[in-house]
């Protein structure tokens, strides 16, 4: 396996292409990097808090796993375990067959990628369609995910081109915003049309049985509405205690994986389609996969469960950026991969990815929850020794070296003898250019030094080193800063505003009176016929009502229940709707979020399937922070919805070399609408 | 009262760079203190640590805690990564182990990186030492994130008369140890990156304070025919970057 991997090291460099792409990925991944926490103030207290909730969770997991599913149950969904990958994707596959499906969406997920989902479905004949940007276009390639946040992380812009001209019939086109319509339009019929969605779940709420998708493309929220099934496959370790966990960690793994501060869309499922609901699935299910995390929980290795899969770790290690993510043959490439495919899948497949690592530590130095990766990477390292059986000339070198330490006559004689031979060897300027092998690995590209003919311990003890006048040495001197200043009153709507503008959305302040008019008027200059609006209820019914005086058509947003045909037929006639119209029943300031509740007439489409999404809200619904409004009202009004979205701005993909694409499958326009 | 430490010098050091020990004796007893190196030192055991092979190591380990237990003071180690395996690894390689562990902590709270110890416990920065010319600064990690030494180097580097400093990017130079012969490959496209911001920074010599990162970078620069040489801040502190060969 160890020769394999080199082998397969050695490819990746020589890989122009592929070098290219990586080191454009790291470069601006850091860089985003950076810039996300600098926003983030008292960084290394929320790290720690991260780490402690990950780490109680971990450590009381049954406890936790037993109060998730009697709460997803009580929400009402149907909830499965599965020991290993095998029995995961024959619970998955049977629920599909049941609906009778020929078509799945998916949205990225690595659990699916780690048990092989879509070869299980493929093989009892139904079509898997990946809907996240990266993943469709290395699903186009027939290639495994390169990362496990950006899949596509290995292309340039050229191969992607070359891949959608070769399998969608895309006149080649190395620009962006055009392959990603490209993409869009491939990818609007199968949402329409698809039978079952599959999804993973980025984390599961213990106390009240809500799963938490984090998403910028609006696939995710495609995949977990449009079908009549959903499948939610979700690895036993992702879970959270509480609502007040989730705010925390929501603040941490944007920022740490894609440099955001939140992301575009934040799902909140909390149970199938109810009574009186318009859209939204029928049935939910959730599978949880043990697949040896619960065995790795209580072993040396529990540490790494803590993981959120952020990828910040594979953005920051020095050895990604040489090979890549393809060449670790994993699921979970990079410093993380290196702990946990030998932790899941087995020490004498996977133990070897431990030792390519510098232990240079960046790992632990960027990881949102704080992993001790290199201690982590090494307990990895002592297992596979251990366990595998290594070179006999290692296991003896290693014995030798040690028998040569601990005397330090005999360490002298090594001393001695290192330096006789190193005098034999041919030389560059006083340095070694030759080592046999295996040393001949360090002279392929470094000279080595002699070693010294007299060694420090010998020379310290034969002569007294001579004092040098030296000037006085000064003391540092220790500087407090003690300019901290509390933030003044803040005016929330404003700073909404700010960061609605920040990323890309439109907001307007206005009193309640004049938003028909306005909205009227930036209809007719957008060209907009046809609307999706939230059910008539409370204060939207007369604005709507002023929409139909003029004359713009308001579509009935309610799903037929069930897969039958006028489901799919109503679904493609909603999708040529131009705009949608919806209220949000709280904002968070900080990160210019909407919090658009589903159900009870109000349509999940309406901020999701249009080109353009109106939203109204009242300034006095604003709250500072995620956690404000959680505290405030977000827990009630949570339990009182199937399906909460919070909304940060359009939807976007970053997904083809890192280039920003705003509208992908949700909204592209997001117009804000605040009523003082 | 003149203050007594101990010299761990590693055996990078006194196998291939005597004239940084050398160099490290000159700075300490320069700032009066009083230096002593403890006779039947060996190694800290960190290659075998590093490569997982624990047995070796703890041997190696428990022969380092006992020669050092012997003697009185600090322990100073002029090398991040080696005082990061007494101050850390110890506790890792003896966490099942309580009498060791006990043993291993009392070592690793006396035990100071050498800029660590000049800066923080002395609270000295300008040792009078003049270099005239550009010094790159390399940022050992294990220095940098284990040990959390990050100004100190800086700090001292910076009182140089003369010298200008060009701090590094805080990025590995590919060496980890046995890494580099296991994975050539790569260690040396990590090296090749760090060798390219050398040459960028235009400086004649690379600073660091940890002798094994400095062999391989040098190691790099000789194989590639460059004139840049490495050294270890103690070298450029007691003025005798003329050793460098």
């Amino acid at each position: 396996m160890r020769e394999r991997f080199r082998q397969r090291a050695r490819k990746a460099i020589a890989d122009s292409r592929l070098q290219e792409a990586l080191d454009y990925h790291a470069g601006r991944r850091m860089a985003a990097w950076d810039e996300a926490f600098g926003s983030l103030p008292d960084v290394d207290r929320h790290r720690q808090r991260a780490q402690d909730i990950r780490q109680q969770t971990i450590e009381n997991l049954d406890h936790y796993l037993e109060h998730f599913i009697q709460n997803l149950e009580s929400n009402g969904f149907h909830v499965h375990t599965a020991k290993d990958a095998e029995e995961a994707c024959r619970l998955a596959v049977d629920i599909a067959q049941k609906q009778g499906a020929t078509l799945v969406t998916k949205s990225k997920s690595m659990t699916t990628e780690e048990i092989r989902l879509n070869h299980a479905l493929e093989r009892v004949g139904i079509r898997v369609v990946e809907t996240d940007l990266g993943e469709f276009i290395v699903q186009l390639r027939g290639e495994p995910p390169g990362h496990i946040v950006t899949p596509a992380i290995h292309l340039r812009r050229e191969d992607v081109a070359e891949t959608f001209e070769r399998e969608l019939g895309m006149p080649y086109s190395t620009d962006v915003e055009h392959m990603n319509a490209a993409a869009k339009e491939a990818l609007r019929e199968v949402f329409l049309s698809a039978d079952v969605g599959v999804s993973g779940v980025n984390f599961g709420v213990a106390e009240n049985g809500v799963l938490c998708l984090v998403t910028n493309e609006g696939n995710g929220r495609m995949v977990t509405t449009l079908p009549p099934v959903h499948i939610a496959i979700m690895g036993v370790e992702r879970l959270l205690p509480t609502m007040d966990d989730l705010a925390l960690l929501l603040k941490l793994l944007p920022r740490s994986s894609t440099g955001q501060k939140i992301t575009s869309y934040v799902t909140l499922i909390g149970g199938p389609r109810r009574d009186g609901d318009p859209d939204g699935p029928d049935e939910r299910h959730v599978i949880l996969l043990d697949n040896g995390r619960l065995a790795m929980a209580t072993s040396s290795l529990a540490e790494s469960l803590f993981c959120i899969r952020c990828g910040a770790c594979l953005n920051a290690c020095p050895v990604f950026r040489e090979i890549g993510g393809h060449t670790f043959e994993s699921a979970y490439p990079g410093p993380i991969g290196s702990v946990v495919s030998p932790g899941l899948f087995g020490l004498d497949k996977y133990g070897h990815l431990a030792r390519a690592s510098t232990l240079c530590g960046v790992c632990q130095e960027v990881c949102p929850v704080g992993i001790d990766l290199p201690t982590l990477l090494l307990r990895v390292r002592d297992s596979y020794v251990q366990e595998v059986r290594q070179p006999l000339y290692i296991r003896w070198a290693m014995f030798l070296y040690a028998w040569l330490m601990v005397s330090p006559r005999r360490y002298r004689w090594g001393q001695r003898l290192g330096a006789w031979l190193s005098r034999l060897l041919p030389r560059r300027l006083g340095w070694l250019r030759w080592l046999p092998p295996p040393l001949s690995a360090w002279t392929v590209s470094r000279d080595f030094p002699l070693f010294a003919s007299r060694t420090f311990l010998a020379r310290h003890y034969e002569h007294h080193l001579g004092d040098r006048p030296r000037a006085t040495p000064r003391r540092t001197s220790q500087k407090i800063d003690l300019s901290s200043h509390g933030p003044g009153p803040e005016d929330l709507a404003e700073r909404f505003g700010r960061e609605l503008e920040d990323i890309g959305g439109v907001f307007i302040r206005c009193h309640a009176g004049e938003v028909p008019q306005r909205i009227a008027s930036r209809l007719n200059k957008l060209g907009v016929d046809k609307l999706i609006t939230w059910g008539e209820q409370g204060s939207i019914t007369t604005l709507i009502r002023s929409l139909q005086d003029e004359r713009f058509e308001v579509l009935d947003p309610t799903l037929p229940i069930g897969t039958g045909p006028d489901r799919y037929a109503r679904l493609a006639e909603l999708g040529t709707a131009d705009a949608g119209l919806t209220g949000a029943i709280a904002g968070v300031a900080e990160t210019g979020t909407l919090v658009v509740p589903v159900g009870r007439k109000r349509s999940q489409l309406a901020s999701l399937l249009v080109p353009v999404h109106f939203a109204i809200l009242r300034a006095k619904d604003i709250y500072r922070t995620m956690d404000e409004w959680l505290a405030a009202v977000g827990e009630e009004q949570l339990a009182e919805t199937a399906c909460m979205n919070l909304i940060s701005g359009p939807s976007r993909t970053a997904d083809i070399e890192m280039t920003l694409t705003i509208g992908v499958h949700g909204p592209g326009m997001v117009i804000v609408y605040c009523i003082d | 009262m003149v203050e007594t430490i101990q010299i761990f010098a590693t055996c990078l050091i006194d196998s291939l760079f005597p004239e940084v020990g050398e160099a490290v004796i000159e700075v300490l007893s320069s700032v009066g203190v009083r230096v002593s190196v403890p006779s039947n030192q060996t190694c800290c055991g960190q290659p075998a640590f590093n490569a997982g092979y624990l047995g070796p190591a703890r041997r190696m380990a428990k022969y380092t805690i006992e020669v050092l237990e012997d003697t009185v003071g600090p322990v100073v180690v002029p090398s991040g990564s080696c005082a990061a395996m007494i101050r850390e690894g110890y506790l890792e390689l003896f966490s099942d182990d309580t009498e060791w562990l006990l043993r291993a902590i009392q070592l690793a709270e006396r035990t100071y990186e050498f800029s660590e110890f000049l800066v923080d416990r002395l609270c000295v920065t300008d040792l009078g030492a003049s270099y005239s010319g550009r010094l790159a600064y390399h940022p050992s990690c294990h220095l940098l994130r284990e040990l959390g030494v990050d100004h100190q180097p800086l700090a001292l580097l910076g009182a140089v008369a003369g010298a200008q400093i060009h701090p590094l990017e805080p990025v590995c130079c590919g060496f980890g140890g046995l890494f580099a012969v296991d994975q050539p490959d790569i260690s040396t496209e990590i090296l090749t990156r760090k060798l390219e911001q050398v040459a960028a920074s235009g400086a004649e010599v690379v600073v660091g304070c940890d002798v094994s990162c400095l062999m391989h970078i040098e190691g790099g620069l000789r194989h590639n025919g460059s004139t840049v040489r490495c050294a270890h801040v103690a070298q450029i502190l007691a003025g005798r970057e003329a050793e460098l060969r």
